[in-house]
Formats: structure tokens, sequence, C-alpha cells
């Protein structure tokens, strides 16, 4: 199981049906962070325990609405850069690769002013 | 309980200029007698500061070296990002590696020549240990909206995504107390921060992956304008003039052992100091010809000067940044303590 992966759709699903149906009340749950992702597989221990994160979360009363925000845990990631030309027809016909690296905030924009948050990551390198 | 000093630029408008987040400034000499660690001392200013700051440690009594390898009084030890009061635990602070000196290290790095001659008794600091640190490619540290990268020289806010430059030349006029440049960064200084020397540790790309000659923008017509835009608090020029001429007299040559940026190559004309231009690759010559530094402009007969005449007329000699104004430190930098 360690070493199977969620579609990305089905996460999207899996944490919106979560929220809707484990507390008290319906509670929407916005997951965000992947929108440029149109195809992906994602961790599926991973997946679980945010399964499990979402639950707890849905289940405290004075919450409504819940959000997972997934963004890049080491706050620089390398891209390629695919700069395509295409012809009349669509079809690609010149090419070239080019590298970027983005520089993103950590963490601590969407936390700052939460009064409780339990950090059950892993330290950096031991996934 | 002792009180622990800083410099600080708080972040808002500066005259002119944005500071998008607040630098600070810290002599490590008064960290070691406040008996704190270098980390401590970060946290204990960062608590003071609710807004994204940039903190930055000097060694007072080391060297270090700028983009083009011109070795400087001063050095930066430690750096740090924080933000809402604290410093992120895994990505917010990050240590300076000391250089040990060996002859291998001055044939891979032959602007180091500079070291024995200038500042023989001095440590050597430039980057982080690019094997230790976290942060992947940049020598960056991150704490929520707060970003100093490039080893301390580039302050940026990472939600409005305004930038400050502060070149390590400029910083370590802060911390003498000296005078200051700042207005834009402009064409040329973009232009010459890109041509860089190869150094194992370097304060911003390590594992010597360009030689002198080369240009680490590699843009061609738009490399002026990559930092172009951005506010630069900088080394008054008369302290930057000097800094030069200290170098270009150990006997280091423009284009082969240290960066033939604008500045560098407009004062070895008036020391009838001539580059390698055969060392220095067409990508770089097309870059710094875009700024005006043609090879006509480079092979041009001016007229010779001392050391004191340079220095003197530092503002008209040396090119860069757009709307300068001149200040003392005292003027912009506020002094500050904290209990510890």
């Amino acid at each position: 199981m360690k070493l199977m992966h969620t579609k990305l759709p089905e996460f999207i699903r899996k944490m919106k049906a979560i929220a809707a149906t484990v507390g008290s009340t319906y509670k929407e749950c916005e997951v965000v962070g992947l929108e440029n992702l149109k195809t992906a597989k994602m961790q599926s221990n991973r997946t679980g325990r945010i399964e499990r994160a979402v639950t707890e979360i849905t289940k405290h009363e004075d919450v409504y609405r819940v959000e997972v925000a997934v963004i890049p845990r080491i706050p620089e990631s390398m891209h390629t850069a695919v700069i395509r030309g295409f012809d009349k027809d669509g079809k690609p016909v010149h090419a070239i690769l080019e590298t970027i690296n983005i520089l993103h905030p950590t963490e601590d924009v969407l936390i700052h002013d939460c009064p409780d948050v339990i950090d059950r990551r892993p330290p950096i390198g031991k996934h | 309980m002792s009180k622990l000093k800083y410099k600080i630029i708080p972040e808002g408008m500066l005259h002119s200029i944005y500071i998008p987040i607040t630098a600070v400034f810290i002599d490590y000499a008064d960290v070691k007698a406040c008996n704190l660690t270098m980390y401590e001392a970060c946290e204990k200013i960062a608590a003071t500061i609710p807004g994204p700051a940039g903190l930055n440690m000097f060694d007072m009594t080391a060297t270090t070296t700028n983009s083009n390898g011109i070795m400087l009084e001063g050095a930066m030890v430690c750096m740090a990002a924080s933000d809402y009061g604290k410093i992120n635990k895994d990505f917010g602070y990050m240590e300076m590696v000391e250089i040990p000196y060996s002859e291998e290290l001055i044939k891979e790095e032959p602007h180091l020549k500079q070291w024995k001659k200038s500042f023989p008794d001095r440590k050597l600091y430039m980057g982080p240990d690019p094997n230790k640190k976290v942060i992947p490619i940049h020598n960056a540290t991150l704490t929520g909206r707060a970003g100093n990268n490039n080893s301390g020289t580039e302050m940026m806010h990472y939600i409005n995504m305004e930038e400050l430059l502060l070149p390590i030349s400029g910083q370590v006029e802060i911390m003498k107390d000296g005078k200051l440049e700042v207005g834009g960064t402009g064409w040329t200084i973009s232009v010459g921060i890109g041509m860089v020397v190869g150094e194992e540790y370097g304060r911003i790309v390590p594992r010597r992956q360009w030689k002198c000659g080369k240009t680490a923008h590699n843009s061609g017509e738009y490399a002026k304008f990559l930092k172009s835009h951005i506010p630069i608090i900088a080394a008054d020029k008369r302290a930057h003039a000097a800094s030069i001429i200290r170098a270009l007299q150990t006997g280091v040559i423009p284009g082969r052992d240290i960066g033939a940026s604008p500045s560098v190559l407009a004062v070895a004309k008036h020391m009838k100091i001539q580059p390698d231009i055969d060392n220095i690759q067409d990508k770089a010559l097309e870059e710094l010809a875009s700024v005006g530094c043609t090879m006509e402009w480079i092979k041009e007969d001016v007229e010779e000067l001392t050391p004191e005449e340079i220095i003197e007329r530092a503002h008209e000699i040396i090119p860069g940044i757009d709307n300068p104004k001149r200040y003392n430190v005292s003027d912009i930098v506020q002094v500050k303590y904290v209990d510890v």
C-alpha cells in the first residue's frame, strides 16, 4: 500500500466527501494549490493522513468551512520551462528547454494567526 | 540582562525608494559580548519585529568577496528571514562557512590573490556550504512573507513581490557607519553583477559554476533589464572605488581574475590596467556593450589618475544607479537595542 498513489481527482473528491459527511453538519472543503495540475498521482499514505486530518478539523464544532492548501514543503522549487512553437496545424515544431527556480512563501503565511496548530510533518529528508 | 545593539532600516518608504521588508544588520562582536549564539541573536531581534524582515550578521574582522570578486573589509557570517516575530525552523536561518587558505584555493580562485596581500590576518567567509544547506538552489532564507536571498544581498516580500538589492559592499558601509548611495539599480549594475567569478562556496553561485570572463546572466540584450527596476542601497561610489583600487593594486586582472563589470573596468581604465579581453566571452562582451561598455569604451585612452584622484572623482567615473541620492549611514539607518 505504501507505494501506491491516488489519482488527483480522487484525492480532491475524498477531501470534499469527508468534510461533507463527518461533521455534525455539511461542511465545504476547498483544495487549493493544485489548480495548475491537470493530472497527478498523489502519495497514498500521505493521502490517508490528510484524510484523517480533514476528519479531525471537520469534527470541531467551531469549524464551518475546511481548506486543504497544498504548498511546496521546500519553499524553492525547480522547474523546467518548455518553450514550444506550433505550426498552423497546432503541431509543435520548435522547442527549447530552460530551467527556472521559484521561491515561495513558507507555511507561516497561512498559520501565523491560527491559535491551534499541530505539526505532524516528518523532518526534512525523512519522508 | 544586557542589551544587544543592531541597525535597522524599517519596512516602508525610505526617501525615494520602497523597502519591502525590514532590513537588520548585526555585528558579531556585539553578539559575542552578549554571550549569545548567532541564531539566538537573530531570534531575539526577530521577536521585536512583527512584519517581514531580513537579518544579516557581520564579522567586521573577517573578509568576503562581492560578485565581481572584490575583497571587502568585513564579511557576513549568517543570515535570517523572519516574519510575525519568528524565524521558520527549517528555512529561516543559515550560516556562512569559513574558508581555509590554501595554495590550491588561490590557483582555482585567482581573485583570492587579494587575500594575503590586502587582508592577511582576516578569516574568509563567502556563502554557506552547498552540501549542508536545505534550500536546493539559492542561498536563501525564508519565513512567511520574507525572503533574504543570494547570501543576504536581495531582500524580498513574497506577497507584494517587491525586492530590494543590498550589494555586500553597501552593507559593509552600513556596518562601518560610512556613506551610501540609494536609488534604482538600473541597467549598468544589472549587467555588472552578472560578471561573476568562480567560487566553491560562492555567496551567490557555488561550485565554481561560472569562471571569470563569463556572464552568469547569459541573457544577451535582456541582461540589463533583469534587476534594473529594483531599488538599491549601495556603497557610496568613493568607497566602492577604494575597494576596486585596493583589489587592482594586488595585481588581479579584470576579466581574468576579477569580474569585468562596468565599475571595475571604469576604475581600471584610469589606473591604466588593461582587462584580459581574450578571456571575456563574447556573450559577456555583448551584455557590457548593451550598457555602453563597448570595446571602444573599454580600450578608450583616458587620463591616468592617482588612486586619490579616482576616489575623489568616483561619482563621475563609476557608472550605475538611477536617480542616485547620497546619504550618511546615520541618515537612513536606525540604531536599536534589544534586552537579552
